[in-house]
């Protein structure tokens, strides 16, 4: 039976963002679960078996609670905000690879929504699009914490988005293309795993995108000491929940960029020919592991000071991540060849 | 002042990634040993005759309460939670409680009444859960404080045995 | 324990001066020793001796060490057999004496039942006090106590618990003494002596109900109040007994503040020194139920006002009402006012002050005397305040005569706590309706020419003062709270008369 193109991208499309929102979901079960056993105690338990159905149970308490606006807010923006931080959380998914080409009754179906050959441009550009619902909620809410918070973050996002850069475009030199697809499928062997020829990008990474999720010990958007709930101080009901829905789905996305760019993508060590759902599962398990590690440093590490961010960011992560760009060109331009 | 000197960091240590990976393995450690939470209304917290739960009235083996409303434990109480109205009994003792109250709202379980008793007729039970939709339903009346001697003979025998100076023998 | 002072009459008695615990003391020499000691402020127990009884020393426990003079020989002695004499030296708190009163104690105990928590005489005990000051806390006796009749009852009043009863005959000599009509005697031999009547008849006379006062154990009960309350848990305010117009001093006890559970006689050297009567004793039901009689309207006290609307009485509040009061007694001048015998001296002030406004006399209703008078208290006389009422120049108007008067008047006042009682509600019931009748009083009768009814407290509820038959003041305390809106009468009546004054002057 022939099926029609349209109906397989909307099967995509359902499917990768279907199980985007479920990963994120999940991750806030995780995160209690986590914290729990890494405290000799249980977390969650009462809402079905070992308690995964309470993400459910938690976006039904968050739908009828009562949503408050504060006197003085932009309400416009206030609205605006935390869709402008989850979407681009999630449309970055869009050119994400989770799987080589799959063959499905004969059908070849590449397994990512969108192949575009900008792939790496598209994620950088929608990803810092996040940062305006983080400063637009803490500018609307017209509160001095959701100010402070939102300020802060936005700082600390466009000081690590620079790192950011500079490390994928280490790889993206050496790979010598923006196709994300292609990247991965470079990578087919282990030996060919950009996580060998780029340690230092992949260390810069994974550490940056702690930072650039306002993960903890970077979590100065929220920041609960000093400034109470930071940018969504003022958030309450679905629009608090849509604020944690992007800062999940922004973990995930970067898990699997992670896994993409330095472990990968879908490539089996050991086993070339593995079939594509094998690949798949290789995929989620690679970027399974980047999400752990966001709840494993989160439980075990304390903060840091904001000065000792931007001195890292500034001072350590950028010089570090350009002498790596530059090493890169060197080596690309008077290397191998 | 004091002035604190700061301890000379090596170079591992400043370069800060192995300490986080040591940190990272303590955590992750705990990770498999066996979670120390108790599961509370499945597994109640353990009671013993020590445990200074609600006060309850005795009901003697013969089925007659041995509260005379003397009004001692009234008296005694911090917290003005008991109510005792007394009256005539055909009993050879002639003196029963026609209402006895204890709002539990207010009792601050300290026992006092318990050793005000002269009759061995109040002793701390175990019981330890309160809970109610109303403030008049926490108004414990007779029939909720009654209990048999049975059901309090351990707090009995332990009130004996720590007061051994003044409460010679049980009757 | 009960201290009494003594009575202070205007011809001071020669006095001796004796040496009492090493101070100088003046101390009359027709009453026993332990009068002086108690009078210089020297604490001497006591149970079979009892101010107001005479002494025959049979408890021994209020021995003291006497010696004729200073630097003499002492001995022990009994202070309420022996005369004062002068230039005595007696000394209360040397060992040899607590030692003598220990060992009495220590007898009376022997066969004392330990039933403190049942008995009612716990917290106001003569023996416990002494036993927790003086006593040991074990007994050394070995034998087990007698065993005797627990629930003895002696008449309608009194219960005896022959085991609590230690002998000391104060129950014997009240009938000997104060009644002169001997009823009790102490019959049997020995450990098995009990108090007992003529013949196991049961008591008779208005007076039995002091048993229970003057018995310094728990061995004589009253009924009404068995088991009814803890003494600490009442309440205690000074007031007068409101039966007769003897006005004996009595404290009003109430359980907890609210319910009045006990009166009890209060000495008083000029009106009933230590007793009352069981009329009076017994009287506080109709304060504690008060006096909602069946046929009172809106459930028994009246706790507001009531008016008289389109469907029967209407509880309102106390200002609307007497709002309607004064527009009733514009509209019909001159108003026939009556006040009831229980009305203060305050009241009836405030009752003239509104009379003088009205331009009218007030008169109180008197009702013909009852055939409870006695030779001891009882006056038969159920006017408490009568001289009071009288020397402010009211009336006495005879309830029949008052009824007549009704009938013809166009608008009344009955201002006073049982007003309608003493009217008798099924006669006030007869009046015309066209009467339009104000009324004051604890509760409101539907009476069908009632057009307005305003709460008063009762006399345990209000303070005061009564004038007695012989001109000594009786104090009213408030010994319970009133039901919430109602008032001190005698501002209410000042309210009615400053709603009235406006309209008074318009017309």
């Amino acid at each position: 039976m022939d099926v029609p193109q349209p109906l397989i991208w909307i099967a995509k499309i359902v499917v990768i963002f279907g199980g985007l929102v479920g990963t994120a979901a999940l991750m806030s079960l995780a995160e209690r679960k986590v914290s729990a056993w890494m405290q000799y105690r249980i977390g969650p338990n009462r809402v079905g078996p070992f308690g995964l159905l309470q993400p459910l149970a938690d976006g039904i308490k968050f739908i009828f609670k009562e949503e408050l606006i504060p006197a003085g807010a932009n309400k416009f923006m206030f609205r605006l905000a935390p869709a402008l931080s989850a979407a681009p959380a999630m449309l970055t998914m869009a050119v994400i690879p989770i799987g080589g080409t799959a063959v499905i009754a004969g059908r070849e179906i590449p397994l990512s929504i969108a192949d575009v050959d900008i792939g790496v441009l598209f994620l950088l550009a929608f990803s810092g699009l996040s940062i305006y619902g983080v400063i637009l909620g803490g500018w609307a809410s017209n509160s001095k914490y959701s100010l402070l918070g939102g300020l802060r973050a936005s700082a600390q996002m466009i000081s690590y988005e620079l790192t950011l850069i500079l490390t994928i475009l280490a790889v993206v030199a050496l790979e010598g293309t923006l196709n994300l697809r292609a990247i991965s499928e470079n990578q087919a062997s282990i030996g060919q795993w950009n996580i060998w020829t780029q340690p230092l990008a992949f260390v810069l990474f994974t550490i940056t995108m702690f930072a650039e999720t306002n993960r903890h010990p970077f979590d100065f958007a929220e920041c609960e000491p000093e400034l109470v709930g930071g940018f969504h101080t003022e958030y309450s009901a679905m629009r608090f929940a849509l604020y944690f829905l992007g800062e999940y789905c922004a973990m995930t996305v970067l898990s699997c960029l992670n896994a993409t760019l330095f472990l990968g993508g879908p490539s089996v060590p050991f086993w070339p020919e593995a079939p594509w759902f094998i690949g798949v599962a290789a995929f989620c398990l690679k970027a399974g592991f980047f999400l752990f590690l966001f709840l494993w440093v989160r439980w075990s590490l304390p903060r840091m000071r904001f000065d000792q961010l931007m001195r890292l960011g500034w001072k350590v992560f950028l010089p570090l991540a350009l002498a790596n760009l530059l090493v890169t060109g060197a080596f690309i331009s008077f290397g191998a060849h | 002042m004091v002035i604190v000197q700061r301890k000379e960091l090596t170079f591992a240590e400043r370069l800060y990634l192995p300490e986080i990976f040591r940190g990272l393995s303590i955590t992750f450690s705990k990770f498999f040993e066996k979670p120390i939470t108790r599961q509370y209304p499945e597994e109640p917290l353990p009671t013993d005759e020590v445990t200074r739960g609600q006060p309850r009235l005795v009901v003697k083996d013969d089925g007659n309460i041995a509260c005379v409303s003397c009004g001692m434990c009234e008296i005694a109480c911090p917290a003005y939670a008991i109510t005792i109205d007394g009256g005539e009994t055909d009993r050879q003792i002639e003196r029963e409680p026609k209402r006895f109250e204890i709002d539990m709202l207010r009792c601050i379980l300290c026992g006092f009444c318990e050793e005000a008793c002269p009759k061995d007729a109040i002793f701390m039970s175990n019981e330890l859960e309160l809970a109610d939709t109303t403030r008049r339903g926490l108004v414990y009346d007779l029939e909720k404080l009654k209990r048999p001697k049975s059901a309090l003979q351990p707090r009995i025998d332990y009130v004996y045995r720590i007061n051994k100076r003044w409460r010679s023998k049980q009757p | 324990m009960s201290q009494p002072t003594t009575p202070t009459p205007s011809d001071k008695p020669a006095t001796i001066k004796i040496q009492v615990d090493g101070r100088e003391v003046e101390a009359d020499p027709k009453q026993p020793l332990i009068r002086a000691c108690h009078d210089s402020g020297v604490d001497v127990p006591m149970y079979c001796y009892h101010p107001g009884l005479t002494p025959v020393g049979s408890c021994r426990i209020c021995q003291v060490e006497v010696a004729a003079a200073p630097g003499q020989p002492s001995r022990v002695v009994a202070a309420c057999r022996t005369p004062v004499s002068p230039g005595m030296v007696v000394q209360t708190d040397t060992p040899k004496a607590h030692e003598t009163r220990r060992e009495c104690l220590e007898f009376l105990l022997k066969n004392h039942p330990l039933d403190c928590p049942i008995c009612d005489k716990a917290g106001e005990c003569d023996l416990q006090d002494y036993s927790f000051n003086e006593g040991q806390g074990k007994g050394r006796s070995s034998e087990p106590r007698r065993k005797l009749e627990k629930r003895k009852s002696l008449g309608d009043v009194i219960v005896l618990d022959e085991e609590r009863c230690i002998l000391c005959s104060r129950c014997v000599r009240f009938f000997q003494d104060v009644t002169h009509k001997p009823q009790l005697t102490v019959s049997g031999l020995g450990s098995r002596s009990t108090i007992s009547t003529f013949g196991d008849k049961p008591l008779t006379g208005n007076y039995q109900g002091n048993l229970a006062d003057i018995c310094p154990v728990g061995a004589l009960t009253l009924k009404p109040f068995r088991f009814q309350a803890r003494v600490w848990n009442l309440s205690k305010s000074l007031s007068t007994c409101a039966e007769c117009s003897r006005g004996c001093s009595i404290t009003v006890e109430a359980l907890r503040g609210k319910e009045v559970k006990r009166f009890r006689p209060r000495f008083n050297a000029q009106v009933n020194q230590y007793w009352m009567c069981d009329t009076g004793r017994f009287a506080y039901a109709p304060v504690t139920q008060p006096l909602a009689p069946a046929g009172s309207a809106l459930g028994g006290r009246l706790a507001g006002a009531a008016v008289r609307g389109y469907g029967g009485l209407e509880l309102v509040e106390v200002e609307p009402a007497l709002a309607e009061a004064a527009d009733i007694l514009a509209a019909h001048p001159k108003p026939l006012v009556l006040l009831s015998p229980f009305a203060t001296q305050e009241e009836a002030r405030a009752a003239l002050e509104l009379c003088a406004t009205l331009g009218v006399a007030a008169r109180f209703v008197s009702p013909a005397p009852s055939a409870l008078k006695d030779d001891l208290l009882n006056t038969g006389d159920p006017c408490p305040n009568r001289r009071g009422l009288t020397e402010l120049g009211l009336a006495p108007v005879e309830p029949a005569q008052a009824r007549v008067e009704l009938a013809q008047a166009r608008a009344a006042l009955l201002i006073g706590e049982r007003i309608q009682e003493l009217l008798e509600p099924a006669e006030l019931a007869k009046l015309p309706a066209e009467l339009r009748l104000v009324v004051f009083d604890v509760c409101a009768h539907d009476l069908p020419a009632l057009d307005v009814a305003v709460g008063a407290p009762t006399h345990v509820e209000k303070s005061g003062q009564w004038l007695n038959i012989d001109g000594h003041v009786g104090v009213l305390n408030v010994a319970v709270p009133p039901p919430a809106g109602v008032g001190p009468l005698e501002r209410t009546l000042r309210e009615l008369r400053a709603a009235l004054a406006p309209s008074a002057a318009t017309r």
